[in-house]
């Protein structure tokens, strides 16, 4: 194992923290780095004690002392809203805005907080692992949430099969504005507007902020590192993840890590996982993803553990693609540039992108207009066809892999699926077609 | 990802496809395949196209390869050094059956190739070293909860325990040839008479009943329209005793069938009714329903608005109903006509035997999902308790109480796969478990089905807690519906197999019904599917417990309690394999009905 870590001075939505230490500095465990700039971003702490060894551009590096304390710097400020904005906590759901941000505009006539808790993507289970853990954290980082907003109800969402952890947070709770909502288990339900329409039941448009329906919504560790904030003053400096995939030996192939020190290299993480040998690397593997199966991003063995890690997988080889391989984007999936990168893995050229219809442009970016219902995709598969494509890879969610699926096999054209090589590497159902089921 | 040793165990005779790239030179081993389970997703996106000549796993381990061979492509027997010698495909036989008098006898039948039968019994003076290999058969695939049936006849009959009899129940059927709407209720010669009048009284019993018509329908009469079958329920009552136990009469070729619209003319329970025309809305013959020459006296209900999907408003038309049955009941306790047949129910003992019990999950979600449990006559209301106002928890009933009409079931959305009230008076396991002289049947469990999710998790905890304390060699647990139920069925087999207590669980699952969750004691299932497509095909009691039901499910219990291994299901839901056991148990044939549902 490595004893450097390493800190991006972007780790988030916003601009560039900035450093305030140099080469050279004996720092402690919990030890700000680089603060806030000016306008939206984020602080930097040390999550070990050591020594900086380099201030180069965008990351500080640190080496750590051989013995790390269980103590660490605490926090200043006094009130909640700040200690959150002092830890430097951004939103722990994959994208990393600030998380003070969200509360900068508190409720004037009550408002919803709905914890996020549905952990969408397959293979993640780290925010499930934590809630039967420590259910009585989450909901004391709600509560914390509700009061620092003005809200007066706190929902948290959570799909319907993690008995275990619905009734621990049962047990947790006294408080009668706090409710629990259960979730359908299909992907997207844990993107940010199927919750809310999940939970308040409307429907936003895909250029509007949730505060628009009266709600904020926070991920479940991000609620839980608040508590962490406010009453324990503690910087953010650890993170919860799940590490899996092709695990050198082969047996736990999907493995939770709590509060691994930020800056940990990506292949210590695997180490921990699966062993020295190899970095516990199985011999062949794909990629390693950072993030889940549909959006998460290529990372490699020397990347350090960031604020907003939540997965780290390593892939299936890729198979031989054809030669030539159209695209279908789905907003709540892979985008466009990651659908290339694997294309590419795969030894295929790119002939033909199609968008999902549902795919709305929102700036640089695109957002479903109603996640997990899904149109029809027959058109775009023809299309696809018609560009010379002798596959398809898709990034698409549940519905519409279903919707692909009823169509492109009977047009004999083989469907690959962004998350297939991370699915394959833990022994998972592959995303293709869903089956129907009725209550009663 | 490539498979570990232990998945390896499982899949030895599965194709062998190598998960990466593998370069010529390479030594094969399990660290280099695919896992097995994948491919059916594999196959059905047209990632992979398996093929007759690719080898199967045992065929290939150890083996080197003499070129580069691509992932997902199947491994064949030019690219490698060597194919593993594999035992040869036996030449077909009948399943044998054991002779009475030998003390160790050996079985063997072997059936290798694609179809797998090998059935190898060292030791059978009862069931012990039973081991076999028989075609898997799948209903639902769900993730961790593949279904599987798969069984052998016990060979000859083992010594039963000794048979205690701790009580009696006779069960006197009286044959009915006629009935008539008329000015006064009787019995005489074979002929039933109703007041017509009885109707007007009869719809006082609850105010949200606005209206109740009788009508006879002949069996040469089927072809008519009706509104939903709400259920169907016989005409029994006491002459002596309680519940359970005594003297019931049974009027035998009649029954009556509940129906029912609000006063909008809304189906009750519309949301998977069965309204249509009523030779093509029920499966006549089954345990739950009419039988084909059963007079059948329809009594239809008009309840208030807006009620059929509530709780009293159903329960209203149940009610009424009951006041009608109730005038017959009393004359058919007067009446004296021909016994036609006695049926002699016991609730016994024997000691020595493996002590098993059924547990039946019954509807409890409220609204027209209720039962109500016990009441003082056979198949009635009044005096019995509903199961959602006793909180769905587990009830124990004896196997006589059962047979003697204690449960009034008020169930019907998914008409196909609800058990109605006639079901429970000729329940083919419970008769199944009770005259099973090498078993000891120590009870029916009846056990709601609450609509919360914790509620359900609450009542299957209780339900464990009740198991473990029956000391108990095995069970069988049944569910009625699909869907919602199964969260809390899969559940109930949890606390049954996590105490280590052999579990078979027995549900309609095939296309529609597939299993939404599952845990790794869902092994032994037990399909009840017999619609064509798969599907809740809204015909009353098509796929419900039936005999041959039954008899697979007891059979799978004694092989999944004398540890024979059960095979893991195939993937998808394949009558063939049902058809398969049936054949092997002398059943008859599945046969699907064809309902328009096929996909």
């Amino acid at each position: 194992m490595s004893n450097t870590y390493e800190f991006p001075l972007k780790q988030h939505i916003g601009g560039e923290a900035v450093p305030c230490v140099v080469e050279g500095d004996e720092i402690h465990k919990g030890q700000l780095l680089a603060y806030q700039g000016e306008g939206l971003g984020s602080s930097i702490y040390s999550s070990v004690s050591g020594k900086v060894i380099g201030v180069e551009k965008g990351l500080i590096k640190v080496v750590a002392d051989a013995e790390q304390p269980e103590e660490y710097e605490k926090l200043k400020s006094t009130t909640p809203l700040e200690l959150i904005k002092e830890s430097g906590l951004v939103g722990l759901g994959g994208a990393g805005f600030p998380a003070y941000a969200k509360f900068s505009k508190p409720f004037k006539n009550g408002g919803t907080v709905i914890i996020n808790a549905a952990e969408c993507e397959p293979i993640l289970s780290h925010n499930i692992a934590r809630i039967e853990k420590k259910p009585e954290q989450l909901i004391r980082g709600l509560r914390i949430a509700m009061e620092v907003s003005g809200a007066d109800k706190g929902v948290i969402a959570i799909k319907e099969y993690h008995t275990e952890a619905i009734k621990e947070l049962k047990k947790a709770n006294s408080d009668p504005s706090i409710r629990i909502k259960t979730l359908e288990d299909i992907y997207p339900m844990g993107e940010e507007r199927a919750i809310i329409r999940e939970v308040m039941g409307k429907l936003l448009p895909v250029t509007a902020l949730p505060l628009e329906a009266g709600a904020i919504v926070i991920n479940a560790e991000t609620a839980c590192r608040i508590q962490e904030a406010v009453d324990l003053k503690k910087p953010f400096i650890e993170k919860d993840m799940t590490v899996a995939g092709k695990i050198r030996g082969n047996e736990k192939l999907i493995q939770i890590f709590l509060d691994v020190p930020l800056g940990t290299k990506v292949s210590d993480m695997f180490e921990k996982a699966g062993g020295d040998i190899g970095h516990g690397l199985s011999d062949g593997y794909g990629e390693i993803i950072m993030g889940g199966p549909f959006t998460g991003k290529r990372t490699f063995p020397d990347a350090p553990v960031i604020k907003t890690t939540g997965g780290l997988i390593a892939s299936e080889c890729f198979p031989k693609g054809p030669e030539k391989i159209g695209l279908l984007v789905c907003a709540c999936g892979a985008n466009k540039e990651r659908l290339e990168e694997l294309a590419e893995s795969m030894g295929s050229k790119v002939v033909g992108t199609e968008y999902c219809k549902q795919a709305a442009e929102v700036g640089s970016t695109r957002k479903c207009e109603n996640p997990g219902r899904c149109p029809g995709q027959v058109q775009k598969v023809m299309a696809l066809k018609k560009a010379g494509a002798e596959a398809l890879l898709i990034s698409n969610c549940t519905d519409c892999s279903n919707t692909v699926m009823s169509c492109a096999p009977k047009l004999g054209f083989p469907v690959y699926h962004c998350t297939d090589q991370a699915l394959r590497a833990v022994n998972h159902k592959l995303i293709r077609r869903i089956k129907d089921s009725q209550a009663g | 990802m490539s498979i570990t040793k232990e998945t390896l165990k499982l899949h030895m005779k599965d194709p062998a496809i190598f998960c990466c790239r593998r370069e010529k030179g390479l030594v094969i081993s399990e660290a280099d395949l695919e896992d097995p389970s994948l491919f059916d997703d594999m196959v059905d996106a047209g990632l992979l196209t398996l093929s007759p000549d690719g080898l199967k796993i045992e065929q290939v381990l150890g083996s080197t390869l003499l070129q580069d061979v691509e992932a997902l492509t199947p491994i064949t027997a030019e690219v490698l050094d060597k194919v593993n010698e594999t035992a040869s495909p036996a030449p077909e036989k009948a399943v044998e059956k054991k002779t009475a008098e030998t003390t160790v006898p050996v079985i063997r039948t072997e059936n290798k190739g694609d179809g797998m039968i090998h059935i190898e019994i060292a030791k059978a003076d009862h069931i012990e070293g039973l081991k076999l290999d028989v075609p898997a058969f799948a209903a639902g695939s769900a993730p961790g909860a593949a279904l599987t049936e798969s069984f052998v006849p016990v060979p000859g009959a083992a010594p039963s325990g000794e048979k205690k009899v701790i009580r009696k129940l006779i069960k006197k059927h009286m044959k009915i040839i006629k009935v008539e709407l008329g000015d006064k209720t009787s019995i005489k010669d074979g002929v039933l008479t109703i007041d017509k009048s009885v109707v007007d009284k009869a719809v006082l019993e609850d105010p949200l009943c606005k209206s109740l018509a009788l009508d006879v329908i002949y069996p040469d009469q089927r072809h008519q329209y009706t509104e939903t079958i709400m259920d169907v329920c016989p005409i029994a009552t006491k002459v002596e005793g309680e519940l359970g136990e005594g003297v019931t009469k049974v009027a035998d070729g009649v029954v009556f069938m509940l129906t029912g619209v609000d006063e909008d003319g809304v189906q009750v329970h519309e949301f998977g009714s069965s309204e249509g025309y009523l030779d093509e809305k029920m499966y006549f013959g089954h345990p739950g329903c009419a039988d084909e020459n059963d007079i059948i006296i329809r009594c239809h209900a008009v309840i208030e608005r807006l009620t059929g999907m509530t709780r009293p408003g159903p329960f209203a038309a149940h009610k009424c109903q009951d006041y009608v049955i109730q005038t017959i009941r009393d004359e058919l306790k007067k009446y004296d006509g021909e016994i036609v047949r006695e049926e002699i129910c016991e609730d016994v003992r024997r000691s020595g035997n493996p002590r098993v019990v059924l547990v039946k999950e019954i509807m409890g979600q409220g609204a027209m999902h209720d039962n109500v449990i016990c009441p003082s006559e056979p198949c009635g209301i009044l005096g019995g308790q509903k199961n959602v106002d006793c909180g769905n928890v587990p009830i124990m009933l004896t196997p006589n109480q059962v047979r003697d009409g204690s449960i009034h079931a008020l169930t019907c959305i998914g008409p196909a796969t609800k058990e109605m009230t006639r079901h429970y008076i000729r329940e083919p396991l419970v008769e199944g478990l009770a005259g099973d002289t090498e078993l000891d049947l120590i009870g029916v469990v009846f056990v709601g089905s609450p609509q919360v999710n914790d509620e359900k998790l609450w009542v299957s905890e209780r339900l464990g807690s009740l198991l473990e304390s029956l000391d108990i060699d095995g069970c069988i647990i049944t569910t009625e519906g699909f869907g919602n139920n199964h969260i809390d069925f899969i559940q109930h087999i949890g606390q049954a197999g996590k105490r280590g207590i052999p579990v078979v669980g027995v549900s309609f699952c095939a296309y529609q019904g597939q299993l939404v969750v599952g845990n790794e004691y869902a092994s032994a299932m037990v399909e009840e599917n017999m619609d064509k497509g798969g599907f809740e095909n809204n015909v009353a009691g098509c796929s419900c417990v039936t005999k041959e039901v039954a008899a697979r499910a007891i059979q799978m219990l004694k092989n999944k309690m004398a540890g024979v291994e059960i095979k893991p299901a195939e993937k998808k839901w394949n009558n063939d394999v049902i058809n398969a056991n049936n054949r092997l148990l002398g059943l008859p044939e599945t046969v699907l009905l064809d309902n328009g549902t096929l996909h």
